[in-house]
């Protein structure tokens, strides 16, 4: 539910429902405060007016929008690889036994690995380029994706598939109409993991490696090395909002595809 | 078609002796007659229609489901039923037609000719015009409506039902159980009806099979007689409560026996 639709249903008095917002302005209006009361220097804590005036800045020069692109590109691609071989291996694991034990112990050995520590041998592979960062950003997404697709299909609704053969369905039937259908709202739920997952390999690979000197992982690391504090802030501002932009949208394509799904696990 | 149902045992592998949910059940369910079933939870008349509806597989026994127009060939359970189950078992990825067409798209009939019969199905269970709802989006009695629907639109002569209205509220239950008799009495198809209400049994019922607390068996089987068409106002004549007390009886010592097992499995 939006915000505005909250604000309209909810029977709450005036001033608690602009609690939020009086929130925000008075820690904005304190911090404003004490910088200039106390004279902090910018490169510690900028004030959140000189925060905004970098932010015009960059965006007015082109060079938030660019790196923001391309590090949108980044994870969409890596989303997108982890996304396909996620879906289609837990699908495969689902219905094959053999399969499901061929992967199993590869899975279970891989997944709890902290994605990250696996960026130095990938660097050794790989070099710093594009490559390296679409591989780290995909492995970490594969791994909630084929786990919750795998557990998707093998939790169908036991009811439904007796339904269904009820019906007439033969077991082909089954798997295609029903036990992939099923399992919709737990793919949807490993897609969401997974995305949160490659935002944050991606913005850390263009930190650690980042040859290519792009992204706001880099413009994170160049502006913290010089102080640019200022520009930390404004950068990291933004990558919130860009973070939270995209859990809106996917909620919205989960809506879009299959209605029925959201809100389920 | 009638079902002839011989000797059939059911016992479910708890990893000991087993759990004897059916012991020798024989019965022959009258084709063309809705046959409600009725028992304390747990004694098996679930297990026995889905055995019958080739669901189950069941421990030992026989069925026999005959034509009578064409005795010489005999069907398979299953063959020629199909189930409308307790919670229903709408496909939620589905809307309404797509529900309801789902047996004719598994069966390979075309997508106009199986909407076609679909539409006709939702229009005679009152449902016009909900045809592209999602099922999520309609009201317990609505979605009731397009699971029997779903079910009638096979066209099967046998129609298995495991208390497909427990869950409603009272008045939706009445309003469901006349819209079940006026289609029994066009449709005349043969109904098995799984129920513990008492007065849904006598309602809906040509005859009631009465069951024992587990192990399942046949404890009496009560004709009813009441002329159709049957409706609501039954209820208030004196026929209908002698049926209602003489079947509260049987049944009241079932109920029992199935508390003392239950109390006594909670005890271990």
């Amino acid at each position: 539910m939006s915000i505005k639709k909250r604000l309209k249903k909810s029977k709450d008095p005036l001033w608690l429902r602009l609690l939020p917002i009086a929130s925000v302005v008075l820690f904005l209006a304190i911090w404003e405060a004490v910088v200039r009361l106390r004279g902090i220097a910018p490169i510690i804590l900028p004030a959140p007016s000189a925060i905004a005036d970098y932010l015009a800045l960059m965006i007015a020069d082109g060079s938030l929008p660019f790196h923001l692109g391309v590090t949108f590109l980044r994870i969409m691609a890596g989303f997108l690889v982890a996304g396909f071989f996620g879906i289609l291996l837990g699908v495969l694991m689902g219905m094959s036994r053999i399969v499901s034990r061929l992967l199993d112990p590869w899975i279970a050995a891989l997944y709890p690995l902290p994605k990250i520590s696996l960026i130095p041998l990938l660097i050794i592979w790989l070099g710093t380029g594009e490559a390296y960062i679409l591989t780290i950003s995909a492995i970490s997404a594969f791994f909630p994706v084929v786990i919750s697709t795998y557990a998707g299909i093998r939790q169908a609704d036991q009811g439904l598939l007796r339904a269904a053969r009820d019906l007439g369905a033969n077991e082909r039937q089954v798997q295609l109409k029903v036990v992939i259908p099923a399992a919709v709202p737990s793919i949807f739920s490993g897609l969401h993991l997974g995305m949160g997952v490659t935002i944050i390999l991606v913005v850390a690979a263009e930190m650690i490696g980042a040859s290519s000197q792009s992204g706001m992982g880099y413009l994170l690391i160049r502006y913290g090395q010089v102080l640019e504090t200022e520009k930390v802030f404004a950068a990291l501002l933004v990558l919130a909002v860009f973070g939270g932009v995209i859990i809106k949208a996917q909620e919205r394509i989960d809506r879009w595809i299959a209605p029925w799904a959201v809100g389920k696990p | 078609m009638d079902i002839f149902v011989e000797n059939l045992v059911q016992i479910w592998d708890d990893g000991g002796d087993g759990i004897v949910a059916l012991d020798g059940i024989t019965h022959h369910f009258a084709s063309a007659k809705l046959t409600c079933l009725l028992g304390p939870s747990g004694c098996g008349k679930s297990t026995l229609t889905q055995i019958v509806g080739g669901i189950e597989q069941a421990t030992s026994g026989t069925i026999r489901i005959i034509d009578p127009a064409n005795p010489a060939t005999p069907a398979r359970p299953g063959e020629r039923s199909v189930m409308m189950w307790q919670n229903l078992n709408l496909f939620p990825w589905r809307n309404v037609i797509d529900n309801v067409a789902f047996g004719l798209e598994m069966a390979g009939v075309p997508r106009a000719q199986r909407y076609t019969h679909a539409r006709d199905m939702i229009a005679s269970v009152g449902l016009k015009h909900f045809e592209e709802k999602r099922c999520s989006q309609l009201s317990g009695g609505m979605r009731q409506r397009v699971a029997l629907a779903r079910a009638l639109v096979m066209d099967q002569p046998i129609l298995l039902m495991d208390e497909p209205f427990a869950a409603l509220d009272a008045q939706t239950k009445i309003v469901m159980q006349e819209e079940l008799t006026r289609i029994f009495e066009r449709m005349r198809k043969t109904i098995l009806f799984v129920t513990h209400a008492i007065d849904e049994a006598i309602l809906l019922g040509d005859e009631v099979v009465v069951m024992t607390a587990r192990p399942g068996r046949i404890k009496e089987v009560i004709k009813i007689d009441l002329p159709r068409p049957r409706s609501q106002e039954l209820i208030n004549t004196p026929e209908f409560g002698d049926l209602y007390d003489r079947i509260l009886h049987l049944i009241r010592e079932e109920v029992l026996n199935a508390m003392q097992q239950q109390n006594e499995a909670a005890a271990q």
